[in-house]
């Protein structure tokens, strides 16, 4: 058996809280797309630390699964979504999305 | 024992600090290697709560193939630093309002006595637990079916890209 651990597992959740509203400071105010997609990849990591600390309190690998599952689709999230920004880069010269308004009228 | 304390707060300073870089440093090469450091913290911090594999894979995906993905984009676009850096007036505003009514409803939800066992100790897990074979026993037989699903989303993913990248618009 593997000793209980000494740091509350509260505390992870905070950290958690913390590191996804740091990420949402940084998709709602940074203008660079690139630093966006970085905000939301952590965003992600906060929610799999979420996951895994509550894996970890049930004693249920199930937690482990669901991330195993979110960094999958962050891959594939980041390979087109970087493949957008390369063809919006192309076409506009641009990575800033105060600059790409098309659809705004 | 105090070392996981320890362990736990160097982890938490450094994916805190790494994360504020991320989203207030001017330069992108930076915010990205900012971004690795908190992709480990947050490994180590997997290590600290038995998920080993998972740690490795931290490593492996993202701080290995996402984050080189990333860096390859950035040396494609040569982007020049962003100036201004935030985007522009009642957006920031509203952005910062927002992002603190987050902050407050999920602490509220952390920290409100509903959710079980908050403070208390956590359970003694069994030996093995987070290990390659017991991730690969639960994922081989209970989910089955959405780790197939998942293969077919990455090939979507390759192709999407390549159509993407390739395609002159307009």
């Amino acid at each position: 058996m593997t000793p209980a651990p000494t740091v509350p597992l509260v505390c992870y959740q905070i950290l958690a809280a913390i590191l996804f509203t740091i990420g949402v400071v940084g998709v709602l105010v940074r203008r660079s797309a690139l630093i966006i997609f970085m905000s939301i990849e952590l965003m992600l990591n906060a929610v799999n630390l979420s996951f895994v600390a509550f894996s970890r309190q049930h004693a249920s690998m199930d937690g482990h699964i669901f991330v195993f599952f979110v960094m999958a689709v962050a891959a594939a999230e980041v390979a087109v979504g970087l493949a957008i920004l390369v063809a919006i880069f192309r076409n506009r010269d641009t990575a800033n999305v105060d600059d790409v308004r098309l659809l705004r009228g | 024992m105090l070392i996981p304390a320890f362990l736990f707060a160097m982890f938490a300073g450094i994916a805190i600090g790494c994360s504020l870089g991320v989203i207030f440093h001017r330069n992108p090469v930076h915010c990205a290697l900012l971004l690795v450091g908190v992709l480990l913290s947050v490994s180590g911090l997997f290590i600290l709560l038995n998920a080993s594999f998972l740690a490795a894979l931290q490593v492996l995906v993202y701080a290995g193939a996402i984050m080189v993905l990333f860096l390859f984009v950035l040396m494609l676009l040569n982007l020049k630093g962003e100036n201004p850096l935030l985007t522009r007036g009642a957006a920031k505003g509203f952005g910062i309002l927002f992002a603190i009514v987050v902050f407050v409803e999920l602490l509220w939800t952390v920290l409100s006595p509903q959710m079980e066992g908050g403070m208390a100790a956590s359970p003694t897990v069994p030996t093995g637990f987070g290990s390659p074979a017991a991730i690969g026993r639960v994922l081989y037989t209970v989910w089955l079916y959405p780790f197939e699903i998942t293969s077919i989303l990455l090939l979507i993913a390759v192709i999407g890209a390549v159509v993407l990248a390739k395609r002159k618009f307009g």
